[in-house]
This record gives C-alpha cells, sequence and structure tokens, in this order.
C-alpha cells in the first residue's frame, strides 16, 4: 500500500534522508523507528504530499506521490507531530470544517463529525471548544480529523508523544482498531515498547538511512543474534543457583549466565538446541520449574542497529 | 477547465470562510470594534454637523450636509486603512504559526482557495463595518449636498482600498514566517499608499508649480501621483473641481514625464474620472498580490521542484543495507 524507494532529501548541504527504502503492506500498522533528526518527519511529509523528494520514488496505493499528489491526498490522512486547534471552534464544527475541506458533501458531515466523535470516545465533548480540551483528547480529535474522508492510509506522526499513560493507552486502542477497520497504517515514534504492541511491520531510520525493515519478528530475529533464556527453578535457593549456573557454564553454546534473585538468565549461541540445555539440567537433577525463551525487544533491536550505523 | 471551476467553486463555497466567520464573530472583539467603529463615525458626522449648523455663516442645510459626509467618508477610509492590515496580516502565517496549515495543505483545498477564503474572510468584517455605517451615512444624506451617485462611489473608493490592503496584508502574510512581521510591512505598505503617494504628489505639484511659474503664475498643479491616492479619489468624487478628468494617454504622460512645457497632457481617447484611476490601480495589484499570495502557498506543497524524475535516473543509488 506504501513504497518508497531510495528516497533522498537535502535542505541546502544538509542530507536529511541518503537512502530511504521501505514497503508497507495493506492493512499492516507500520513502527517507523529512529532517533529524532533521524528523517522520520521528513519522510512522512513527502509521503503526505507536503514535500518533494529530490530522488527516489514514493507512491501510495500504487500512485507516485509526485506525479499526482491531489489523489493521494484522497488516500491519506495525514496527523502531524504537533496539533494546531483553531480558537472557538467546537470539537463538532472542527470535524466539519475539516470534512468540508476534504470534499465530504454538506448534508453528510454532521453526521460524520458525530460518528467519528464516537469512535474517539470525544462524543460527550462534541459542543467542547477545542482549545479547551486536554492534549490527550485533542490527540484523539486529530486522529477524527485525519479520518474524516476515510482514508485507506494513515500516516501519523509520533501520535502519542506528551501523552500520559491513559491517553497512550487510549490511542493505542484507537489505532488498533482502525486497522480492524481495514486502515494502513504508518506510525512514526521512539517510544519502542508501545510500537511494539502495537505494531505488525517495522522500519528502522537512523541518519536518513533504513537500518532494517520489514515484518516485526523478522527484522527482530534478523538483528538480535543469539537467545536469552529465562530459568526458574523449583528450589530457588543460593546454593542452587550457583550449583546451575556451573552446570550451564559448562555448555559451550552457553556465552553468558546472569544470577538473579529468583532465576536466572542465560544467553546461549543460535546453535544450541534448548531441548539439549534442559536435558542437560534434568540429567544432573536440577528440578526445572519453567525453561523459556525470553524475546528480543524493540529497544535492543533499535540499539544494535543505531550503534552499528554510528560504528 | 476543471482547474477553472474547481477555482471557481472554492470561492463560492469555500469551507475556510464558514470558519473564518464563525470564530471571528465568537469573539468579544468583533460587536466591540464595530459598536466603537460606529461612535467614531457618527461622533465625526455629528461635531461637523454642530460645527457647521453654529458657524457664524450659517450656510445652507446642503452644505452642511455636504461637510459632514466629507468629513464622515475620509474618516471612514482611514479607519478601513487601519483595520485591513491588522485583520488580514496574520491570515497565513497565523495558520503557519499554529500549525494548521500542513493540515488543509494536505486537504482537497486548492491554494487560490486557501487564500481566497481567507481574503474574503477578513474582508468579510470590513465589509460588515462599511455596511453597518450605512444608516448613519444615510441620516447625514438626509441634509441634502451630496447625490446618490457620490454615496456609491465613496464607498466603492472604500471597500475597494480595504479589499486591495487586505490582498497586499495577506500577500506578506504567505510570504512571512511570522505575523508580526506581515503586520509591520503590511502596515508600512499602506503609510507609503497612503500618506506616501500625498507626499510624493505633493512635491512633484510643488516642484511642476515653480517650474510653469515663469510661464502662467504661481498655481496648483495636481501630479500623477495623486490620483493613486485613495484619499484623493474621495476628494476627486466629493468635490469634482479638485481634479480633472483625463485620458489615459494624458494620465500616463503626467505620470512619467510630467505636465508638458504648454501647461496640458496630451488628449486623445476616452476620458477617465479621477477616481478610476484609483481603484483600477488598486484592482490590478490586488490581482497581483493575491496571485503571489496563491503561488507562494502552492510552493508549501513543494511539488514541480524536483530536478527529474526517479524513472530517468541511473540505478547509482545505493541499495537497502537489511531490509
Amino acid at each position: 500500500m506504501i513504497s518508497v524507494e531510495h528516497l533522498q532529501k537535502s535542505y541546502g548541504r544538509r542530507v536529511a534522508l541518503e537512502e530511504v527504502t521501505f514497503t508497507v503492506p495493506k492493512g499492516e500498522i507500520f513502527g517507523f523507528v529512529g532517533p529524532n533528526g533521524a528523517g522520520k518527519t521528513t519522510t512522512i511529509r513527502i509521503l503526505a504530499t507536503l514535500s518533494s523528494a529530490d530522488q527516489g520514488e514514493a507512491t501510495i496505493g500504487g500512485i507516485p506521490v509526485h506525479e499526482d499528489p491531489a489523489e493521494v491526498r484522497t488516500l491519506i490522512g495525514y496527523m502531524p507531530d504537533f496539533f494546531g486547534v483553531y480558537d472557538r471552534l467546537t470539537s463538532a464544527e472542527y470535524l466539519e470544517f475539516y470534512a468540508a475541506c476534504h470534499g465530504v458533501p454538506r448534508r453528510k458531515r454532521r453526521a460524520v463529525a458525530l460518528e467519528l466523535l464516537e469512535l474517539v470516545d470525544l462524543s460527550d465533548r462534541r459542543d467542547i471548544q477545542v482549545d479547551t480540551l486536554s492534549r490527550g483528547m485533542k490527540q484523539r480529535l486529530g486522529l477524527a480529523r485525519a479520518l474524516v474522508h476515510d482514508p485507506a492510509v494513515l500516516l501519523l506522526d509520533e501520535p502519542a508523544s506528551g501523552l500520559d499513560p491513559r491517553a497512550r493507552i487510549e490511542m493505542k486502542e484507537l489505532i488498533r482498531e482502525l486497522r480492524r477497520m481495514g486502515k494502513t497504517i504508518l506510525i512514526s515514534s521512539h517510544i519502542l515498547p508501545e510500537l511494539e504492541e502495537l505494531c505488525t511491520w517495522v522500519g528502522f531510520i537512523d541518519g536518513g538511512r533504513m537500518a532494517a525493515s520489514g515484518p516485526m519478528a523478522e527484522v527482530r530475529d534478523a538483528v538480535v543474534s543469539g537467545r536469552r533464556l529465562r530459568i526458574e527453578l523449583a528450589d530457588p535457593s543460593e546454593e542452587e543457583l550457583v550449583r546451575v549456573e556451573e552446570i550451564l557454564r559448562s555448555d559451550e553454546g552457553v556465552l553468558e549466565v546472569a544470577r538473579l534473585p529468583d532465576h536466572l538468565e542465560v544467553a546461549v549461541s543460535e546453535r544450541v538446541v534448548d531441548d539439549d540445555l534442559l536435558a542437560l539440567l534434568v540429567g544432573r537433577k536440577v528440578r526445572v520449574r519453567s525453561f523459556a525463551v525470553i524475546p528480543g525487544d524493540l529497544s535492543e533491536v533499535f540499539m544494535r542497529l543505531t550503534r552499528d550505523e554510528r560504528s | 477547465m476543471t482547474s477553472l471551476w474547481r477555482r471557481f467553486a472554492d470561492g463560492v463555497e469555500n469551507p475556510i470562510v464558514v470558519k473564518e466567520g464563525i470564530s471571528r464573530m465568537r469573539t468579544w472583539r468583533a460587536p466591540v470594534v464595530a459598536t466603537i467603529y460606529l461612535a467614531l463615525i457618527g461622533g465625526v458626522g455629528y461635531a461637523w454637523l454642530n460645527i457647521g449648523a453654529f458657524d457664524s455663516y450659517h450656510p445652507a442645510a446642503a452644505q452642511v450636509g455636504q461637510q459632514a459626509f466629507s468629513a464622515m467618508t475620509f474618516f471612514q477610509l482611514a479607519l478601513v486603512c487601519l483595520f485591513s492590515p491588522a485583520l488580514a496580516a496574520g491570515a497565513i502565517s497565523g495558520e503557519r504559526e499554529r500549525q494548521t496549515l500542513d493540515v488543509l495543505l494536505v486537504s482537497r483545498v486548492t491554494a487560490f482557495g486557501i487564500v481566497w477564503g481567507k481574503l474574503v474572510a477578513s474582508m468579510a468584517y470590513v465589509l460588515l463595518l462599511v455596511l453597518t455605517a450605512l444608516p448613519l451615512f444615510a441620516a447625514v444624506f438626509l441634509f441634502g449636498g451630496v447625490d446618490f451617485q457620490q454615496l456609491v462611489l465613496t464607498q466603492l473608493i472604500t471597500v475597494t482600498t480595504g479589499l486591495f490592503l487586505g490582498s497586499i496584508a495577506v500577500f506578506y502574510s504567505a510570504l512571512f514566517q511570522r505575523s508580526l512581521a506581515a503586520t509591520v510591512t503590511s502596515y508600512a505598505t499602506t503609510f507609503v499608499y497612503a500618506v506616501g503617494t500625498a507626499l510624493v504628489g505633493l512635491i512633484v505639484g510643488a516642484t511642476e508649480s515653480i517650474r510653469q511659474a515663469s510661464v502662467a503664475g504661481p498655481q496648483f498643479v495636481v501630479a500623477g501621483e495623486w490620483y493613486l491616492n485613495p484619499f484623493f479619489a474621495l476628494a476627486s468624487v466629493l468635490f469634482p473641481s479638485v481634479a480633472p478628468r483625463t485620458t489615459l494617454r494624458g494620465y500616463l504622460q503626467v505620470l512619467f514625464f510630467g505636465l508638458p512645457s504648454s501647461g496640458s497632457p496630451a488628449v486623445g481617447g476616452p476620458q477617465v474620472e479621477p477616481w478610476a484611476v484609483c481603484i483600477s490601480f488598486e484592482a490590478v495589484l490586488a490581482v497581483a498580490a493575491i496571485s503571489a499570495a496563491v503561488l507562494l502557498v502552492r510552493g508549501r506543497r513543494a511539488f514541480g521542484s524536483r530536478r527529474r524524475p526517479a524513472a530517468a535516473l541511473p540505478a547509482e543509488a545505493p541499495s537497502a543495507e537489511a531490509t
């Protein structure tokens, strides 16, 4: 649904995008991850028809953004990283205004506004002036605004920045609901745990270059070499933990063992077979309560990728 | 054709006009400014009527009416010159400052729609002020001394000047990032237009007068710059003897080359009223300012600046690292 190929963009001498390539299939939530100044907003602005690339190609729904920006605008809903409001407009009027700007017929605008306020759980605020809403409510209203013309693609630039925990959870639920409605969503953020829970695809950008992109699990597995295991014992006494640590260290595939108060965390190389390691412990009369793989998290992937880029 | 139709549609049904109208009229400022505006114009008219009525010469009612009407008209134009830049200078830069311009640009509203909507929304308030003051002018109209054509023409000059100054302010608003810069330059332009043309007219006229004094004796010479001045345009409507009618060719000759030694410019072609010169000048500059503002706003979408299409590029771009 979204395709970006070899995108390059400079502002004078400063190179904002050096080499950006990724795709987002229809119906997926794509987490666009990178540190501040990495090129996330520049890429989103190009996709949103607000800026042009110096070189490369960006298409949405198969339409090249630079060739037919007007058509692309009908396909996208854009939510910038800052929520600007108009004074003295109620929430419903605010949405009706943008519905009019997107060419929604006059007779439908009120219904669209009320339906979207219901979706973002702001029905009770429909007659409240927008500038008096809390930041979380404004963000949700901003998302509703991006939906007034029922776009197939949503470009959300830092939608959860500055939100309190409750507002973040509400925003996350809302984005999941939008995916269920069939929307393709690109979210830029640097709040990694949230993206990890939310996104099905991910792309890492650093210094204007894509470091990796693809389905979340694939990228994670490709980047984080080796695995971490969590081993809980039936007898978590200090003596038993020390004994098990020694047993584990005797295996060549074990890279590192961390002894924590009630369990062990073990870094193993890719060639270690978990069943064999478990059999080793059981064979040495260790009573294992649980033996599980710790999934590599997005933060680790991000740190490794950005470290690699900088080195 | 589609583009033209789209522009026409944007001009007729423009959501920005509706939105701006709602937000503007919900403030306490709108009725307060209108009240002050009417009180000031009414006060000037009332004061002039009183001065005229108790004048030792006991002039006729028609003369008092004409003087009061003239004073109110000049004062109204001065107020419009003050209000128009203030109302329009934040039109586009304000959107940029609120960071709402990008969201508008991602919608279907065209650059022309945005500029036109902002201008109409700002000027609608000026038009409202002018309309609400009409009963005051009508009251003075009862004294006589002013005909209906003069009433219409003075209001036309006032509205056109407001629209012109608003267009200039919208242009600056699209040009500058900050509303403050747009406001300052708009007022500077207004000053140059309303006062500067008069000053230049006086200087040029005085120079001409001195030059011709040796031939025909000292006399007041109306320089070409005067015709551009909106206050002079009002004066030419209210006191037709102030400014002679001229032909376009004659006017251009006076404006650019001064009066010929014969004392009268070249004649030929249809006669042009002095006020028509002023509003034509304003209309042309307003169209230019609006067009420039549209181009500036369109530039925010930044398309058409690519050096060459991607398809034509050689395959020299490095491939993605780990996609």
